[in-house]
């Protein structure tokens, strides 16, 4: 494992931030996950959860129990551990419907990086993309790193109603919206899947470190599959 | 069982909130003020954590069908019971048949309702709190019959010493993104008063704007409490349903107790930000 380069922060009176400087790749997902499986290993009783993002982990404890000063001084204690952390190599295939009819910007995007739609969905479903975090909605998936011929800013003026299962893109990564939301990623496509489910005890059925391809489907297909009621993504 | 004859702006059921799920996307919620709603529940010997109903600017009118101790603190939202003033801050013996009316806040901006034994309804993630995609219901709606707990054993007749009393003063540490700020900015954030614009659960915006925004980040963790500053310039302070993950650089970070406060305030309102030294 690469050495990282991370700083310590206290966020708050329970809450400590580690931010990372390594570059942002998928060695960069490992050594992050890492780190989490090590601090829930061994860092016992005092932390309430711990949020996992692109290139930090913010911890949140009990302040009942530790200080600020005293985790950061246990967390450097076991920051360069090994763990026993395995990288995944499970590969969610996730059926995607590149039509106009859902794809709302995928027109505007070609228009804009001057390419032909057809480009746009050929580089975006050539990858295979890491997990790199969940969040902001419940469900929802940062995922990395798209083609560099698709690299855009967030929209200027979100959305604001952005449907269930659509596949955005903004700066060097493409996600999932799990539920209709406002949001100001490009959508430029959508998946019939539930991302999202809320009777399970992990209603994710993907966590950073695994990968996600993209595979695409008619509207037909998409209209068929949208009525099978929870449906899963194939793993392989 | 208690029913909700006018449900008023915007009442829910909450408790200490749904931890552990901040890393599938799931906020945490739970008490807006919980200062306000420890010392609810503690008056009605609940556990501090237990749910209770938080009542936002304009109260409800509750029909109840059981006997139950209950109990109302926050802001003052001048409580009655069928008609007659009743003292917030203490227990209170509620009949089969009372209506308790809640009205419009005359200071603070939320009050808590909790009743002995806590409120029966379905614990999702480990919380009772309501939030919009989580829970069936995001805030009560007129008819809603609320089921209770029969705790009419629970022989409590307690005062709360504590007084309600606003405070517009916002201790905050540095946020993570805070050195990327201008002196300028720094000095105005602190010498400046804020004006409350829009707020929710959610979120608490502000009306004075940054001249100059900064540039948002790679998406990382945010909390409850976490000021945060826009490419366009606005301030956003994040509350209890906020998102977990966001772009936006994090400027300052409120503590809890500030969090507390912020809850109680209203549009318009202004507030000042005090830098916590360590």
């Amino acid at each position: 494992m690469k050495a990282s380069l991370k700083s310590y922060f206290i966020y708050n009176e329970s809450s400590i931030l580690i931010s990372y400087d390594n570059p942002i790749d998928s060695e960069l997902v490992y050594t992050i996950s890492n780190y989490k499986i090590n601090i829930e290993k061994h860092i016992k009783g005092c932390i309430i959860e711990i949020v996992q993002s692109i290139n930090s982990l913010l911890i949140i404890f009990n302040k009942d129990k530790v200080s600020s000063n005293e985790l950061i001084s246990e967390l450097k204690k076991i920051e360069n551990k090994e763990s026993n952390y395995l990288k995944s190599n499970k590969i969610w295939q996730i059926p995607v419907c590149y039509d106009t009819k859902y794809a709302v910007d995928l027109e505007s995007l070609a228009n804009d990086k001057q390419l032909s739609p057809s480009e746009i969905i050929d580089a975006h479903k050539s990858k295979i993309y890491d997990v790199l975090s969940l969040g902001f909605l419940p469900g929802f998936m940062y995922l990395g790193f798209t083609h560099e011929h698709l690299y855009c800013e967030r929209k200027q003026t979100p959305s604001l109603d952005i449907k269930k299962g659509s596949i955005g893109i903004a700066l060097n990564q493409t996600c999932i919206y799990p539920q209709d939301s406002p949001g100001g990623w490009h959508i430029i496509g959508i998946s019939p899947i539930d991302f999202f489910d809320l009777g399970s005890k992990t209603p994710c059925f993907a966590k950073p470190g695994d990968k996600i391809e993209f595979i695409e489907i008619s509207s037909k297909e998409f209209q068929k599959m949208k009525k099978e009621k929870s449906l899963k993504p194939i793993s392989k | 069982m208690i029913k909700v004859i006018q449900p008023g702006l915007f009442t829910t059921i909450q408790d200490g909130g749904r931890h552990g799920y901040r890393n599938i996307g799931i906020p945490s919620s739970g008490f807006m003020d919980q200062e306000s709603a420890w010392a609810a529940n503690k008056i009605v010997n609940n556990d501090r954590e237990e749910s209770l109903i938080e009542i936002t600017l304009k109260g409800p009118t509750l029909l109840f069908n059981n006997n139950c101790t209950i109990s109302i603190t926050g802001g003052d939202f001048n409580p009655l019971i069928n008609g007659l003033p009743i003292k917030m801050y203490e227990s209170i013996n509620v009949k089969l048949g009372d209506t308790l009316k809640i009205n419009n806040s005359k200071n603070g901006a939320r009050c808590y309702l909790a009743i002995s034994g806590g409120i029966d309804v379905k614990s999702i993630f480990g919380s009772k709190s309501f939030l919009s995609n989580i829970t069936e219901s995001y805030y009560l709606r007129k008819g809603d019959e609320i089921k209770i707990y029969d705790n009419s054993n629970n022989k409590i007749l307690k005062k709360n010493k504590l007084k309600f009393k606003l405070n517009r003063s916002m201790d905050v540490f540095k946020g993570p993104e805070f050195d990327l700020l201008s002196i300028k900015f720094k000095n105005i954030l602190f010498e400046s008063e804020f004006t409350i614009r829009s707020n929710s659960r959610m979120a608490y915006n502000l009306d004075e704007k940054a001249q100059i925004g900064i540039k948002s980040i790679i998406s990382s963790p945010v909390m409850p409490g976490s000021v945060q500053l826009t490419p366009s310039g606005k301030i956003i302070i994040l509350h209890r349903d906020c998102q977990t993950i966001g772009g936006y650089p994090r400027i300052l970070q409120l503590d809890t107790n500030s969090l507390n406060n912020l809850s109680q305030l209203k549009s318009n309102d202004k507030i000042k930000f005090s830098l916590i030294t360590q």
